[in-house]
């Protein structure tokens, strides 16, 4: 009984620990935006004497926050309609349809999941400014359907196998078009990995940093990481004004988390296994 | 094939290809032209700032492989982080799986805490962890025993390494950590209990239970350690921007410069994205290759 005591404290040791790494630079950031310049040279590790709020009004007047979290949103917006739009469709017609074509366009689609985003970047962006969609917020969430469609895809096909046939084909027989089919009664079955999708996707996107710095040049058009990182190229000394900044940028997504922790965690679960 | 039979297997096709045209149409645009001319463009001297063009064969890649030193270099620093994030990323995630799988009303705590630091884009998490390595340890290394935290995190090639390493770490391991989590909750309990019974300590059951039975994790979390290792690129560009010199400076960075900084020679960063490409080809094969085998024998 001793030992398996002597386990636990052990255990607890050790996450109380790794906790402590995971979290102490979240709450340096935290500590610090709250500070005035003076008193972060003083101290770091300390708290304030003063608790401010500059840094956050300057930082919002500075910086078009608001903006740039609209800007945000418009792109995946676009991308995530246009991802699961494209992926449902041919994943549900694909994982009903056997023959060596359907496996072929399966095919096509799941290798295209080991290109790295690195090896066609220069070539996209030579695409996308022969189509006019750089510097666009709808171009580059339209890229976001192209880059994001294969794995989604994979996903509903799997998805698509668990559920059942009868109700399509009774449906067909009552003379339901195919497009009838797949809107009325298909896709509301198919809501658990739509939103799956949804989540794992808003993450990427949401956070993704080298395909907006290579599509958006205009200040207007900047998504929030963007801004961030120029932010940061403005005050790169002055670091409560620019924690401030960092710590307003991951609002939007630590609320995310908040409400949405279990289907994250399972959906990367789920998504790995598959 | 009688007359209603062929009549519905051409709706059949029509449907299939109704139902995945959007799809092959974004598929066709924004990754079949950008890889098939990648592949094409890498072959020319092809550059925007040139109204033409010419074949140059493989001159690209031989020069890439004969004189280009800062891409050769780049290319050995990376596959030696791609090793180092792969062994340390999958034993801390595997660790921290464990152990948070031990506690019982704690559990989702402990998980929060650690999935945490992923939510936060590559690109805050260097910017928080600049503000660590210039500001916050300078000061730690003043409290007592906590001397060797006085390192130049960012200015010293070597240390530099370990300080990319570590945020790529803290950033990802909790990512792995739920993959791991989710296959440890799959292990039956009654296996490892019947074990405990026959008088198997914890190392031996975990090497000759849990381990075996949670293979197709391991597996899955190997690839993504290995594929986004060698891609790494955003906590570098913001770290330390390749610096000192280039001493940091990793492949997909080197190519980045070379795509969008003068003199935009398109054709050969192309080539240099090719061989990218292949790497991470020849990493896929491989690891599916060992992996699949190891999850046969156990």
């Amino acid at each position: 009984m001793k030992s398996k005591n002597m386990i636990n404290v052990c255990c607890l040791f050790f996450l109380a620990i790794f906790g402590f790494i995971a979290f102490f630079p979240i709450y340096m950031a935290v500590l610090n935006s709250f500070k005035t310049q003076g008193e972060m040279f003083t101290s770091v590790l300390a708290l304030p004497n003063e608790w401010t709020l500059q840094n956050y009004v300057d930082t919002i007047q500075r910086m078009d926050i608001f903006r740039n979290i609209w800007n945000t949103v418009i792109v995946t917006l676009v991308g995530q309609t246009g991802i699961v739009i494209c992926a449902s469709l041919a994943g549900w017609r694909l994982s009903r349809t056997s023959g060596k074509l359907s496996s072929f366009i399966f095919i096509l689609f799941l290798s295209s999941m080991l290109i790295p985003f690195n090896a066609i970047m220069v070539t996209l962006a030579q695409v996308a400014s022969t189509l006019n969609l750089a510097d666009s917020l709808i171009g580059l969430g339209l890229i976001y359907t192209g880059l994001g469609t294969s794995m989604a895809l994979f996903l509903y096909h799997g998805f698509v196998k668990t559920v059942p046939r009868e109700l399509e084909e009774s449906a067909r027989i009552d003379g339901c078009g195919e497009f009838q089919i797949f809107f009325k009664i298909v896709f509301p079955l198919l809501k658990p990995i739509t939103a799956t999708i949804l989540i794992l996707n808003s993450l990427w996107i949401w956070n993704d940093f080298l395909l907006p710095m290579i599509m958006l040049s205009n200040v207007n058009n900047q998504t929030l990481i963007l801004a961030i990182n120029r932010f940061f190229g403005e005050f790169t000394t002055d670091w409560p004004r620019v924690l401030s900044g960092l710590i307003m940028t991951s609002i939007p997504v630590v609320i995310f988390y908040v409400l949405f922790q279990k289907n994250i965690v399972a959906g990367i679960a789920e998504g790995a296994i598959k | 094939m009688s007359y209603s039979e062929k009549k519905r297997s051409l709706k059949n096709l029509k449907y299939l290809l109704l139902f995945t045209f959007p799809a092959l149409a974004f598929y066709f645009v924004f990754l079949f032209i950008p890889i098939t001319s990648a592949i094409y463009y890498s072959f020319t001297d092809w550059s925007p700032v040139r109204p033409d063009y010419s074949f140059v064969g493989l001159n690209n890649y031989i020069e890439i492989f004969t004189r280009d030193r800062h891409f050769t270099n780049a290319l050995r620093l990376t596959m030696r982080f791609t090793i180092f994030i792969f062994v340390l990323q999958n034993i801390i995630a595997l660790g921290l799986a464990l152990l948070v799988e031990t506690r019982t009303k704690s559990k989702s705590f402990f998980r929060t805490i650690f999935f945490l630091p992923n939510m936060f884009s590559l690109i805050i998490s260097s910017l928080m962890f600049r503000f660590i390595y210039t500001r916050v340890f300078v000061e730690v290394s003043e409290l007592p025993f906590l001397g060797f935290f006085d390192q130049s995190w960012l200015g010293d090639p070597q240390v530099a390494f370990w300080s990319i390493l570590i945020v790529s770490l803290w950033n990802g391991a909790g990512y792995m950590m739920i993959i791991y989590m989710a296959a440890l909750q799959s292990v039956p309990a009654s296996i490892t209990e019947a074990a405990k019974i026959d008088g198997a300590n914890g190392f031996r059951r975990l090497t000759k239970i849990t381990l075996p039975m949670i293979m197709h994790a391991i597996t899955i979390c190997s690839f993504l350690t290995l594929i986004r290792g060698f891609q790494i690129f955003d906590v570098v560009f913001r770290l330390t921007g390749g610096g000192p010199g280039r001493a940091t400076q990793v492949v997909a960075l080197n190519i980045f410069e070379e795509a969008f900084q003068q003199p935009l020679r398109y054709g050969y960063a192309n080539a240099k994205a090719m061989i990218f490409f292949a790497v991470i080809l020849l990493i896929t094969l491989i690891q599916t290759g060992v992996m699949k085998k190891m999850e046969i024998e156990s």
